[in-house]
Parts: structure tokens; C-alpha cells; sequence
């Protein structure tokens, strides 16, 4: 016991990091706390602005989309979104995804009621069994309002879903090999487990079983981290259902 | 949002258990750095009011546990292994703590922290398996399977 306080004692916060960390909030401060007014007018402001620059020829500004959620089950989707959060694509990587697309519509629909829409689309409902494993991906600048809408539209609570985060990067090289970059992720790390797993073997699993094999290396290699996420809310025993996992939101 | 009294005193209270947590889990400085930053982050931000010092205390490990395991859970930060900030670190200690220090540092995520929660911040199994969310067996298990592998690695003597 001694051996564990003697060699963490000497671990402690520097006075630069704390300076730094105090800094840093109070800038972030001044920003949270702009008054309510000032919220309203730069939001009319803004308003006004994306008006003139959608007059002004602007709409590929709506098309383009500035953040990307790739739904995978069996069927792999992924939707980008714009800066307005409305859907402005959905593309299928797998033959699964392709059927499911062509039955419902996603586009220029709020992201949140896109995926509602979705999962409770007939084709596409038939694969979230209960032995299935449904995994959102996200990549965007900002990760934590998209998981949080994903959270909030129920859609997370009610299937059990796993929510992870992605970038750019992974994304190109994931559509390189024609794959959903929610699967390719798994696929990565899937193979931080098993050297000899290839991207061609990932592209005829689901992700369920994916994940199982994930699940399998990290039971027969103890050295391996087994994060868990834990509630943050929780205290007094509530424990929380099970939950994904985000990056940074700064 | 909380005061900046209440800022200054948390960060006074609390920032070198949070580096430590970040220590446990992170490669190197600026990890830990960015991981401190947004703990103290939530904390201004959040809107909850806390019952004591001890729920105040536990907000911030398992609010810095989640942080470091989010920061984790990027593939690309991930392929490196945490024994990179002994060098850094490593430097104050003698030769016996070092090698505590490495072995503790060498075991799973889930194992490191409820050692370091236990023998460090001195909180009990009942305690720790609320603050983590766990059953309490699940916690003595966990510190049972620790502490047979730091004897294997570090020998009988080192508890």
C-alpha cells in the first residue's frame, strides 16, 4: 500500500497547468456568458446573414455537409449534414443499405427525425433484432451536440445503440474501401486485436459480429484496456444504461 | 455556471487528484493537459448542485475517468501505450516506486483505477463501487485480481 502512495505522491497538478486550465476558463466563461440579448441579436444576425448568402447563390452552403453519421446494423448508411442540421445526404455501403434507401426518404429532413425515420422504416426495422448490435459514428467539429441529438431522439435509449467518434481521415480511407466509416472504425479496431483480420474480411460481417470478435480478443488478452464508460451522473447506486462514448467537445 | 471562487477552490481542492487520474490513464502532458482542461470545463459548466465535499470529490473522479476513457477511445491516440510518461515522470522516484509505478500502470484500465482509487485516495470497496457504478463484488474482484498480478510482477512483499 505504501508502494502505491510513494509512487503516485510525487504526481501532481504544476502551477503552469493549473494557470493554463484557469485561463483557458475564463475565456470560456466570457463566452457562456454573453447575455441572452446579445444571444438573440447575433442569432438574428446570423439569421440575416445566411439569408443574404442563400439569396447570394448560397445554397451550396446548404448542400454541403459539415457533419457525417454512419448507422450501421447490417445495413451500413451514412448521413451528412449540413450547418442547418437537415440531412443533405444518405448513402448505403452495403447491398442491405441500398434496399433500405430506396424505401425511405432522409433527405432535408432534421437529422434527429431523420434517423427516428429510419430505424422505424419497415425494411430497416427488420434487422434490430435483439440479438443485433446498432453503432452510430460520428464525425464532426462537434461531436457533442450530435450525440446528444441522437441521444435525446430516443433512438440511442430505445435499441441499445453504441455511439462512437470518428474524423475525416478514417472517413476517407474507410469510403476508399467502399465501407461505412462507422464499420471501418470497428474494423480498426478490431484489428489493434488481430493482426490477420483484413478490411475484406470486416466487409462480409455485420457489425454485431464485429464487435463479438472485438469482444473475444479482449477476453483472451488481459493486457488489453476494458474501458467502460461510467454515468456521470450517477450517484447513490442509479446506475445508467449502457452508453456510448464521445471525444472531445472543446 | 459556477463562480470563479468556486473555480479557484476546486482547482486548488481537486487538481492534483484529477492529474493523477489523467496520469493512471494518458500517454504524455499534453493528453493529460487537454483531459484536465475539460474536466474543469464540465465543472463550470455544470448545472448540478452537490450534496458534500465526498459527492463533489466523487463527481470529479468519475467525471475524470469518463474524460480520460473518451480520450482513449480515439484509435489514434490509443495505439500508444501509457508507460511513455514514466520517463517523464519517473524521474523523482527511486528505483522501488519506479517499478510500482510501472506495474500499476501495466494493468487493465479497470484495474488500474480502482487501485489507484483504494491504496491512493483511500476510499473503500462500498465507496468505489458507487462511484464507479459497479457491484460491489465486482470491485473487490477487481482489486483481488490487481493485486495478485502486482504480487506476481513485484513479489509477495510489496503490500
Amino acid at each position: 500500500m505504501n508502494a502505491i502512495m510513494d509512487s503516485m505522491k510525487e504526481i501532481r497538478a504544476s502551477e503552469e497547468l493549473k494557470a493554463s486550465t484557469l485561463q483557458y476558463l475564463s475565456g470560456q466563461r466570457k463566452v457562456h456568458s454573453i447575455p441572452v440579448t446579445r444571444h438573440v441579436l447575433r442569432y438574428a444576425l446570423i439569421a440575416v446573414c445566411l439569408l443574404m448568402a442563400l439569396g447570394l447563390g448560397g445554397y451550396s452552403v446548404y448542400r454541403k455537409p459539415v457533419s457525417y453519421i454512419s448507422i450501421d446494423i447490417n445495413p451500413s448508411i451514412e448521413l451528412g449534414i449540413n450547418r442547418f442540421e437537415r440531412v443533405v445526404s444518405a448513402d448505403a455501403y452495403n447491398e442491405d443499405g441500398q434496399n433500405v434507401l430506396k424505401g425511405v426518404t432522409l433527405k432535408h429532413v432534421p437529422y434527429g427525425k431523420a434517423i427516428d425515420r429510419l430505424l422505424a422504416d419497415e425494411a430497416y426495422s427488420g434487422y434490430l433484432t435483439a440479438d443485433s448490435v446498432l453503432v452510430f459514428t460520428v464525425v464532426s467539429d462537434r461531436p457533442d451536440t450530435v450525440i446528444k441529438e441522437i441521444n435525446e431522439s430516443g433512438t440511442g435509449h430505445a435499441y441499445n445503440a453504441q455511439i462512437y467518434t470518428s474524423d475525416e481521415f478514417c472517413m476517407e480511407e474507410a469510403h476508399q474501401y467502399d465501407m461505412s466509416f462507422g464499420k471501418y472504425r470497428a474494423y480498426q479496431e478490431l484489428s489493434l486485436y488481430d493482426e490477420n483480420v483484413t478490411v475484406e474480411d470486416c466487409h462480409g460481417m455485420t457489425i454485431g459480429e464485429i464487435q463479438d470478435r472485438i469482444e473475444g480478443c479482449k477476453h483472451h488478452r488481459w493486457s488489453e484496456d476494458d474501458v467502460q464508460q461510467i454515468p456521470e451522473n450517477n450517484w447513490g447506486g442509479h446506475h445508467g444504461g449502457r452508453r456510448g462514448h464521445h471525444g472531445r467537445y472543446r | 455556471m459556477k463562480s470563479e471562487d468556486d473555480l479557484n477552490r476546486v482547482m486548488n481542492e481537486y487538481a492534483d487528484m484529477v492529474r493523477r487520474i489523467c496520469f493512471v490513464h494518458l500517454k504524455d502532458r499534453h493528453d493529460t493537459e487537454d483531459v484536465f482542461q475539460d474536466v474543469y470545463m464540465k465543472y463550470l459548466l455544470y448545472k448540478g448542485v452537490f450534496e458534500n465535499d465526498e459527492h463533489e470529490k466523487a463527481w470529479f473522479v468519475r467525471v475524470t475517468i469518463n474524460a480520460c476513457t473518451d480520450w482513449l477511445r480515439n484509435l489514434s491516440r490509443r495505439k500508444c501505450l501509457p508507460l511513455d510518461v514514466i520517463a517523464e515522470e519517473g524521474e523523482a522516484l527511486d528505483d522501488t516506486a519506479g517499478q510500482v509505478m510501472e506495474e500499476v500502470l501495466k494493468l487493465p484500465e479497470k484495474y488500474r483505477n480502482v487501485v489507484y482509487l483504494f491504496y491512493y485516495e483511500g476510499y473503500t470497496a462500498v465507496e468505489i463501487a458507487r462511484i464507479l457504478g459497479k457491484k460491489e463484488n465486482t470491485i473487490y474482484t477487481w482489486l483481488s485480481r490487481a493485486k495478485d498480478r502486482l504480487r506476481e510482477r513485484l513479489g509477495g512483499e510489496w503490500t
